[in-house]
């Protein structure tokens, strides 16, 4: 077995230990629920009901979920085979509805708004942190310390004032939701422009703070590699400027693909706080209500969605980086 | 003596003794962030002939790094020149352009081998990439194909595997790494290699081997002059021709390797050569000697002989003035003091 096929392996195993460790917790947390879980959140859930069949019903779906009376084991290999049939269970707060429609209804919300915002801000930022390591003078002595301004007020902080001042102060944009609450979501001009305008702050939002933190980052690595010793032996032996650029932009950027792709990887986990301020209908906004709801299985679903895509995020990226960048590589090598 | 120090050129035909660069009055300084001026070449002159190989030894910070780099005629921050002139194989280089300089002379007809040339390459480029990159710019005519054969060939014939030139630096050893650089350095066969302690970071065996290596561009004629700079005896001694010795940005003796190594006159040049004990078996120590104090700082540096603070033989007249350059029996001193006074005290102190 040569030195990457073993880094591979030993990567795999420690990533599939995670994700039985994150499937245990999920397992086990609505199963600390003081006393008979089951009860608790039938009598939860059937709140206002008088009909006693219905509350039977209810009881009776949440038993034959958990499998509550069949021993600990039994109850994990159920709830594995559900999870493997796409059954994330029911929803206490919104019943009977599945946990995976909600899921499934929030998710394209949150990609189409943290999608495109990542990658805008993450080529504006690159292009600006290259351009003020390679220019430096004036350009860089504005850009670095507003980058670094940017970067260091929390993020919350920052979403809250883009609403305040466009949202509250001016009007210019609405303050919460994905589209006009009075509109039925469906295929028209109106409706676009409504879920266009709903879009726009937290979308700017995003798009601030990724072109902070890459071009920070570019700025760095870039004035690392122009000072390395092959830009300066690369041009003695006659190699072009504009070749040798090439070089260092090259290498200062694999580096910042990771961080374009963990960005994109958690970006499920990473909406929380701007659907929050925002009241966007993405997963964020949802774990939100799920939480203060105390709906179990929904926090469940939600956790099991963010924690899932960092681990293949950073599964992929181990992986496939390494082959892109063989500095990498080499130190790949190096941990076996 | 059962071998010469010029037995790599035993079986070279003679060549005509022609200088190949003639270096001039040379003044060089790094500005520094806080605008200060590092003269780290302080009017330097020599010439280098066809065929020879020139050492350059002086402790670190005396500014070899800096001549070699300047020798190239490319400055860039905080490196500039002052003054001096530059004449490789009859062409001023300080004269030309960039753009020129950059077709015409580096790599071409001078190549340099950076200090640490272990970081030399790019990391992300594999070698033969990096050799296609160099020969789009010297000699365009030749596709892909062709560069990889001439290229496979000329490893080949140094010795070097050419299955190196598919890798990336980050694979090759230490030794390997060095032996490449120097080998793509020289891809275009140019008249003068300068290289920066190119055996400085390596163990016994590959340096070794980089020594062969410069001995064979040399005798293979794929370089006709070199130069480098060196801490390590066995390279001073199996590889030069002619040594220099630097100290504080200016030289202080110039001669035939047999008289600097054995036979030295500046009181500093004896110091640093002072670990030869018994030289027709081997060394006594792989490295020059270390000589209580420092080199002067060379943003301010003392009026008169630079080396007087440190020196046993200093009287007051070394602290005045400029010290000019002597000749003796083909050697280039800079001291107050005769070769043959500062001899017989030589005698003294070694009993
Ligand atoms: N980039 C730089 N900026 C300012 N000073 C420098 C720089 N590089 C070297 N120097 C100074 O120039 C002098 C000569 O350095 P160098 O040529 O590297 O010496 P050597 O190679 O003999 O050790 C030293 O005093 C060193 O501190
Ligand atoms: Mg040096």
């Amino acid at each position: 077995m040569n030195a990457y096929t073993k880094y591979f392996v030993k990567k795999s195993g420690w990533y599939l230990l995670t994700l039985f460790i994150a499937l245990l917790l999920n397992f086990l947390l609505p199963r600390m629920i003081e006393g008979n879980p089951v009860s608790t959140i039938a009598s939860q859930v059937s709140q206002g009901m008088t009909d006693s069949d219905s509350i039977k019903k209810v009881y009776d779906n949440f038993a034959k979920e958990f499998g509550i009376d069949k021993p600990i084991l039994v109850q994990f290999g159920v709830y594995l085979k559900n999870l493997l049939s796409g059954d994330l269970g029911t929803s206490f707060g919104l019943y009977p509805r599945p946990v995976s429609s909600i899921l499934a209804s929030a998710v394209p919300w949150t990609v189409a708004l943290q999608l495109p915002a990542i990658i805008v801000g993450w080529i504006l930022g690159n292009v600006l942190g290259a351009l003020a390591a390679y220019r430096k003078g004036a350009f860089d002595k504005i850009l670095f310390p507003t980058a670094l301004f940017i970067n260091s007020i929390p993020f919350f902080t920052l979403a809250i004032i883009l609403l305040y001042l466009f949202g509250i102060t001016l009007k210019w944009f609405p303050i919460s939701g994905g589209y006009d609450f009075q509109m039925i979501p469906h295929f028209s001009l109106d409706f676009i422009l409504s879920v266009i305008r709903h879009h726009t702050l937290p979308f700017l939002s995003i798009v601030l703070v990724t072109i902070g933190g890459q071009a920070i980052g570019m700025r760095e690595m870039s004035i690392y590699e122009l000072n390395a010793d092959y830009v300066l032996y690369s041009k003695l032996l006659g190699v072009r400027d504009s070749r040798v650029a090439r070089y260092v932009f090259k290498n200062a950027m694999l580096p910042q693909i990771t961080g374009l792709a963990l960005s994109i990887g958690t970006m499920v986990g990473g909406s929380l706080i701007c659907e929050i301020v925002f009241s966007y209908p993405g997963i964020g906004t949802w774990l939100f209500t799920a939480i203060r709801q105390l709906d179990y299985p929904l926090i469940s679903g939600c956790t099991l969605l963010i924690a899932v895509t960092v681990l293949l995020a950073n599964f992929t990226i181990d992986i496939i980086y390494g082959f892109v960048d063989p500095r990498i590589k080499a130190a790949q090598m190096e941990e076996n | 003596m059962s071998r010469t120090i010029l037995d790599i050129h035993a079986h070279a035909e003679p060549l005509p003794q022609r200088d190949i660069l003639e270096v001039q009055d040379l003044h060089t300084y790094y500005r520094t962030r806080h605008k200060e001026n590092v003269y780290a070449v302080d009017g330097v002159s020599f010439t280098l002939e066809e065929g020879k190989a020139l050492g350059i030894a002086g402790e670190s910070g005396c500014g070899k790094s800096t001549l070699a780099l300047s020798l190239m005629g490319f400055y860039f921050p905080p490196l500039h020149y002052k003054s001096g002139s530059i004449v490789l194989g009859g062409i001023d280089v300080m004269k030309l352009n960039k753009e020129q300089l950059r077709k015409q002379i580096l790599g071409r007809e001078i190549a340099y081998i950076p200090q640490a040339a272990m970081n030399a390459l790019n990391p992300t480029l594999r070698i033969i990439r990096f050799i296609e990159d160099i020969m789009k710019e010297h000699r365009p005519e030749l596709n892909r194909k062709q560069v990889r054969e001439l290229a496979a060939e000329r490893f080949e014939t140094l010795n070097l595997s050419p299955d190196v030139l598919n890798l990336y630096p980050n694979e090759l050893s230490g030794g390997m790494k060095q032996r490449t650089v120097i080998a793509i350095s020289t891809i275009l066969n140019p008249k003068v290699l300068v290289a920066d302690e190119p055996t400085s970071a390596l163990d016994v065996t590959s340096q070794k081997a980089v020594i062969k290596l410069l001995k064979d561009l040399m005798s293979k004629k794929f370089i006709r002059s070199l130069i480098f700079i060196t801490h390590e005896l066995p390279l001073l001694y199996h590889v030069s021709d002619d040594i220099m010795v630097m100290y504080a940005g200016e030289i202080v003796e110039r001669g035939t390797a047999k008289q600097m190594i054995f036979d030295s006159v500046h009181p500093y040049t004896k110091r640093l050569m002072g670990s030869i004990i018994v030289p027709e078996e081997g060394m006594k120590s792989q490295k020059l000697a270390a000589i209580p104090g420092a080199p002067p700082n060379l943003k301010q540096v003392p009026e008169g002989c630079r080396f007087a603070d440190r020196c046993l033989y200093a009287e007051d007249a070394c602290r005045e003035g400029k010290i000019p350059e002597k000749w003796s029996g083909g050697r280039k001193y800079r001291c107050i003091h005769e070769s043959n006074v500062l001899k017989e005290w030589y005698s003294h102190e070694a009993k």
